[in-house]
């Protein structure tokens, strides 16, 4: 309690948690150090709709639930607080790629302030189903550029591991197609007025969305996943690969990481 | 009229006639699907804390440019149709974090960049924005929020061809506030950054934070300051002489009509 009132009395200090960005934490954050300046770590998950990602994350949260680690699982989806205004936007069409890319910011920033920082500072694992990634390569497909995508998030932890998903754009476009026919507007990307057909629209942006995600491989340490393997077998590397890169005992009761 | 006023007014009448200004740019990378097309009008930005008048010198101006034969649009902040009445409730029940407060803001100003300021400058219309982008950057900054975060957050934003910052006293500000609402709000006083238990300390020294960080952005910016401890006429009189420079306009004699007199005092 005295900490945050201090940080709002002297509001330079407070700047701090914003300072280190993306760009200059990526090192310190896959160091094995201590240089991360909280003791939990987070886990997350990317790729394209229906490359499989979200069932390997549920496995793997499960996996750690049965063992008993400390966790807190998060999605990428509106938390309450933007709501209203995503609904208002899409049922309206009123969303550019810029306010669509400032709301979900918004939604993110209120998730990360609220739940991933707090809980990442008292020492958790949270693993979240996708994450600032998401953004960059959805937005930048959008037409936002890279750049200022870049900095909005800055303010966003680095990950410890993200298993990118990759499964060819047909696998992964019919996984969806067979299972869920009704796309919406702005999930098929129909705003960026790519075809009339929607799902030949969700097809060509889902493509695009890939295209951006396959560029940030490098930079972003992503580890790339097999999405064609089969489900317990890509289970079992994603477990071996996060137990690597985790101080997983550190999470487990009474322990500190 | 001050003597800055009458100067500006003699340039005026020899500067060339139309408004053969600078194009509007972007402070940073161009708007997503923007093209390169000609933007015709003038962005005219207000800015100044509560109580400096903006409001009363935007009608004013509104009047006397229309009365010029010039289309004026406006924009400000929570006006937008997409957030707008979303930021009213995160205000009002005070949940909100900060950092998701001026993402919220930034969603406001870009609809309303997009949907509004854009289009009326491509019709050739002036555009008199109460507030814009430095407000909300302020803001943001006494809060604790990277200057150069902020500043790469609106680089998307146009350039004003004007931006007066009517400057005022965090005194004068609180006096003409109490007098307009007999209260002084959650927000205005600083209250979420926990400054001080007594509301006019409050106040006082968040307003002295963020003229502060004014006075920075004056500077990066080349804002007009303008004295806006004058009368309202007078106040106007400087507007009017800088606008009128700017858009060409010879006289810059203005009456106000009746609806406008009780403002005018």
């Amino acid at each position: 309690m005295k900490k945050a009132l201090d940080e709002l009395v002297n509001p330079q200090e407070a700047a701090i948690d914003l300072e280190p960005g993306l760009a200059e934490r990526t090192s310190a954050a896959t160091k094995k150090d201590g240089a991360r300046p909280y003791p939990g770590a987070l886990v997350v998950v990317e790729g394209i709709d229906g490359s499989g990602k979200s069932t390997q994350l549920y496995l793997l949260k499960r996996w750690l639930e049965i063992g008993g680690y400390r966790l807190h699982f998060t999605e990428w989806n509106s938390s309450d607080l933007v709501k209203s205004a995503t609904k208002r936007g899409k049922q309206r069409r009123l969303l550019t790629p810029v306010t669509f890319s400032l709301l979900h910011a918004a939604d993110f920033a209120d998730r990360c302030e609220r739940q991933i920082l707090p809980l990442l500072h008292s020492g958790y694992l949270v693993l979240a189903d996708r994450y600032v990634y998401t953004a960059y390569a959805r937005d930048s497909a959008r037409g936002c550029g890279v750049e200022w995508l870049r900095n909005l998030y800055r303010f966003a932890p680095v990950p410890d591991v993200t298993f990118y998903f990759r499964a060819p754009l047909e696998v992964a476009v019919d996984r969806i197609l067979s299972g869920r026919p009704k796309l919406k507007y702005y999930e098929a990307g129909m705003d960026l007025g790519l075809s009339f057909d929607r799902a030949e629209s969700f097809r060509i942006f889902q493509g695009m969305i890939m295209e951006q995600y396959d560029r940030i491989i490098e930079t972003d340490n992503f580890v790339v996943m097999d999405g064609t393997l089969k489900v317990d077998r890509l289970q079992r590397k994603m477990r071996e690969i996060a137990a690597e890169r985790v101080d997983l005992a550190g999470y487990l009761p009474g322990r500190k990481p | 009229m001050s003597t800055a006023a009458k100067t500006l007014r003699r340039r005026a009448a020899k500067g060339k006639n139309g408004a053969a200004q600078p194009l509007p740019r972007f402070f940073g990378a161009t708007l997503p699907g923007f093209q390169d097309e000609e933007l015709h009008g003038s962005l005219i930005v207000l800015e100044g804390s509560d109580g400096s008048g903006r409001s009363t010198q935007i009608a004013l101006l509104t009047e006397w440019l229309e009365s010029q034969g010039f289309a004026v649009q406006t924009m400000g902040l929570r006006r937008s149709s997409l957030v707008a009445e979303d930021i009213d409730d995160l205000l009002a029940n005070n949940a909100v974090t900060r950092m998701t407060l001026a993402l919220m803001y930034a969603t406001d100003f870009y609809d309303q960049l997009e949907h509004r300021i854009v289009p009326a400058l491509r019709s050739g219309m002036i555009v008199l924005a109460d507030r814009y982008i430095f407000t909300l950057i302020a803001r943001a900054v006494v809060r604790g929020i990277d200057r150069e975060y902020l500043h790469g957050l609106y680089e998307m934003s146009l350039r004003p061809q004007i931006t007066f910052w009517l400057n005022v006293r965090p005194e004068t500000t609180f006096e003409r506030e109490f007098k307009k609402s007999h209260a002084i709000s959650y927000w205005e006083a600083g209250r979420d950054m926990s400054l001080s238990s007594d509301l006019y300390k409050s106040f006082i020294r968040y307003q002295g934070m963020v003229k502060k960080e004014f006075e920075v952005l004056a500077r990066r910016h080349q804002f007009i300051e303008v004295d806006g401890e004058q009368s309202v006429a007078e106040v106007n009189g400087d507007l009017r002489a800088r606008i009128a420079a700017h858009l060409g306009i010879r006289s810059t004699r203005f009456r106000p009509s009746s609806a406008m007199t009780p403002a005018w005092r």
